[in-house]
């Protein structure tokens, strides 16, 4: 007999049933109880509800970003402050100059610039973890499996694309859980897009700077363009790859686990392992960019911003970035944000916080006085810093992640040919509408 | 002071991470799989003497070579040979938890059991009978309470009971699939380097579900041969 003879053709199966089976036999000699329906179940038929289901997420996430943005803002308000103060204090101590400046401007204006974005961020983690811990995540994915089945995608891909909003990083890490390696590497591929809590205070900046009364319109208007090109993207590389085209679809199974009253603690580990990440990168890499532009901004010491070498760099730079309607300061921020978006604010901060209290207001006054931007290509610019690639960690690991340089390559690209193409759209249309 | 391994398994959301945390401490040095992006946690606890260095593997459903967690904790557990592998146990959901604890079985491992969720189990109404549980597995069986912390110290006393003892467990199949087990089992014995790395018994049946993986490795021992008779 062999196996074929005993197991038939699917062997793997015969063999699962055969698992299932001795359970069973198992189960019947010390297990006694009838499944009763539960609120477990009973909370599923109106989460899970054909109707419901998706007015009761996106009411959920509304909530969530409500909480993350409004409830975080005071702390974020008071990091704000005590960077401030401190770099007064912090100048107004020391003697010499140019260390008063680097202390004051590098460090406080810089990277307190970027720190008072910690609260957001570990609130943003918080309520995930919460939704998580709660099981409402898993019925999430159930729900949105239906939407985003038509551009490629499926049910699993949403979680890794929901934690693209905190960050990319966990969000193209979380892809694991995909089974299908296509479905896997077109959610590492268009996850990027997704806008990231680091992308945030580019556009509450620049959006808060030009677009006045329609700011807020403005920065939602970015959550809407991220959800809508990823989707439109992965759409379009299903369509034109062949690669994610071969095989069958996978179907989409997904352990519901039961509703569970979320413990503190391990909403606030959740919360912590995944902020953890922010502040290790603010301290290594944001933390080095920014000192960097500091250099290049106040040197040749002495010499006015827009003489330094900085501004050199962005010269070179202007020329690439001036159909888009980006001045020499802009094209270094974007360069710059390369490294990671949170040096684009940086940037800004030391550039108009040189010899002065960097707060957030203070470096929007200066980009309104100066002219950086126009409505119209603040508008831009926040566009091209949503599309072009988050930041060098993301490449990290996305190349890790798909293990080819092919794909990690191929994100970064269309990336920004993307950012470059949709702010020159703004552009241009926004300039034969008359705005600008 | 003696050392010990021990190895934490799951399906997700069985409160494995609590349990990870409870035993020990929340004090735990995160680190990667090698070669791989999948997070590594481990963590130390002493109890009554003996120190656990505890492993917390992957959640997973199954040990196929599907996905990059399952085949992690599938080598880990062949390759490393933990003194005990902890299979922690929904009890309000036995019967697919139990379909990971007979993979575990025949990978044998040194198995414990935590029956964790106890207290929802009994709220369904379900009612277990550990120790017989226990007998027909052939492994210590512990009902926790991972959220409330109870059943912990429990815990720890089977895993160092465990530790001093091998593995007893064998959960037996219907006969035909038995004797397959057997005779491909013969055959890979042979091969003394390979049954000395992976239990015979356990490559077998991987052979006879065709696992990608062990497959290979078969071919690579020059193994395919004499095994295609048999697979048919």
């Amino acid at each position: 007999m062999s196996v074929r003879e005993v197991l038939g053709e699917e062997p793997e199966v015969a063999m699962a049933e055969e698992r299932y089976r001795v359970i069973g036999e198992i189960l019947s000699k010390v297990f006694r109880g009838a499944r009763p329906l539960t609120l477990s179940d009973l909370l599923d038929e109106a989460f899970l509800n054909r109707y419901l289901g998706i007015p009761i997420f996106l009411t959920l996430w509304w909530a969530l970003f409500r909480f993350t943005f409004d409830v975080s803002a005071p702390l974020s308000d008071l990091i704000d402050i005590i960077f401030s103060r401190l770099g007064e204090f912090a100048s107004s101590i020391i003697g010499n100059e140019w260390w008063s400046a680097f202390v004051s401007d590098a460090i406080c204006g810089g990277l307190g610039g970027v720190l008072v974005f910690i609260p957001p961020i570990f609130f943003l983690f918080f309520g995930l973890a919460l939704l998580e811990d709660s099981g409402y995540l898993a019925r999430a994915a159930f729900v949105v499996d239906k939407i985003l089945r038509p551009f490629g995608l499926q049910g699993r891909s949403f979680i890794p694309l929901l934690l693209g909003f905190g960050c990319n990083i966990p969000g193209v890490m979380a892809t694991r859980t995909i089974p299908s390696e296509r479905d896997r590497i077109l959610t590492i591929c268009v996850n990027p897009l997704i806008t990231c809590s680091a992308r945030l205070p580019v556009y509450v900046l620049i959006a808060g700077a030009v677009l006045g009364a329609y700011a807020s319109m403005a920065v939602f208007t970015m959550y809407l363009l991220s959800i809508v090109l990823a989707l439109l993207m992965a759409l379009i590389f299903k369509a034109l790859i062949p690669y994610f085209r071969r095989g069958r679809r996978a179907p989409f199974i997904l352990e519901l686990p039961n509703y569970a009253r979320p413990t503190l603690r391990s909403t606030l580990t959740h919360m912590y392992e995944r902020g953890i990440l922010f502040l290790r990168k603010a301290g290594t890499i944001i933390f080095l960019g920014i000192i960097v532009v500091w250099l290049l901004s106040s040197h040749p010491w002495g010499a006015p911003l827009d003489q330094s070498y900085i501004a050199t760099l962005g010269r070179w730079l202007e020329p690439l970035f001036r159909p888009l309607g980006f001045d020499w300061r802009g094209a270094v921020a974007l360069f710059f944000g390369f490294i990671a978006k949170e040096i684009v604010v940086g940037t800004f901060a030391v550039f108009f916080g040189l010899g002065e209290e960097a707060e957030i207001e203070e470096v929007q006054r200066s980009i309104v006085e100066l002219g950086v931007f126009t409505p119209l290509t603040g508008f831009a610019f926040m566009a091209f810093t949503l599309l072009y690639i988050p930041c060098l960690a993301t490449v990290g690991i996305i190349y890790r992640e798909t293990n080819s340089i092919k794909w990690t390559l191929f994100t970064v690209i269309y990336g920004l040919i993307l950012a470059y193409l949709i702010a020159l759209l703004i552009v241009v249309i926004g300039g034969l509408m008359g705005l600008g | 002071m003696k050392e010990i391994e021990v190895a934490l398994i799951g399906n997700p959301n069985v409160g494995k991470s609590l349990i990870f945390n409870n035993l020990t401490g929340g004090r735990a040095h995160v680190g990667n799989w090698p070669g791989k992006t999948v997070e590594k946690k481990e963590g130390r606890c002493i109890h009554k003497g003996v120190t656990m260095r505890i492993i917390d593997l992957p959640g997973v459903y199954s040990l196929t070579a599907a996905s990059i967690d399952e085949l992690i904790a599938r080598n880990y557990i062949v390759e490393e040979r933990p003194d005990v592998v902890v299979d922690i146990v929904d009890a309000s959901n036995l019967e697919r938890n139990l379909y990971l604890t007979l993979q575990l079985l025949e990978l044998e491992a040194n198995l414990v059991i935590a029956l964790n969720k106890s207290d929802i189990a009994e709220g369904l109404g379900y009612e277990i009978d550990v120790k017989g549980l226990s007998e027909l597995l052939g492994v210590p069986v512990v009902p926790t309470i991972a959220t409330v912390k109870v059943g912990m110290e429990e815990l720890k006393d089977a895993i160092v009971e465990a530790s001093k003892r091998g593995v007893k467990a064998r959960v037996r199949y219907r006969e035909d699939i038995e004797e397959l087990i057997e005779r491909i089992g013969n055959i890979l014995k042979r091969d003394e380097n390979l049954t000395k790395k992976y239990p015979a018994r356990w490559l077998a049946i991987k052979i006879i579900e065709g696992d990608k993986e062990v497959m290979r490795l078969i071919e690579e021992r020059g193994l395919m041969g004499e095994l295609r008779e048999v697979i048919g």
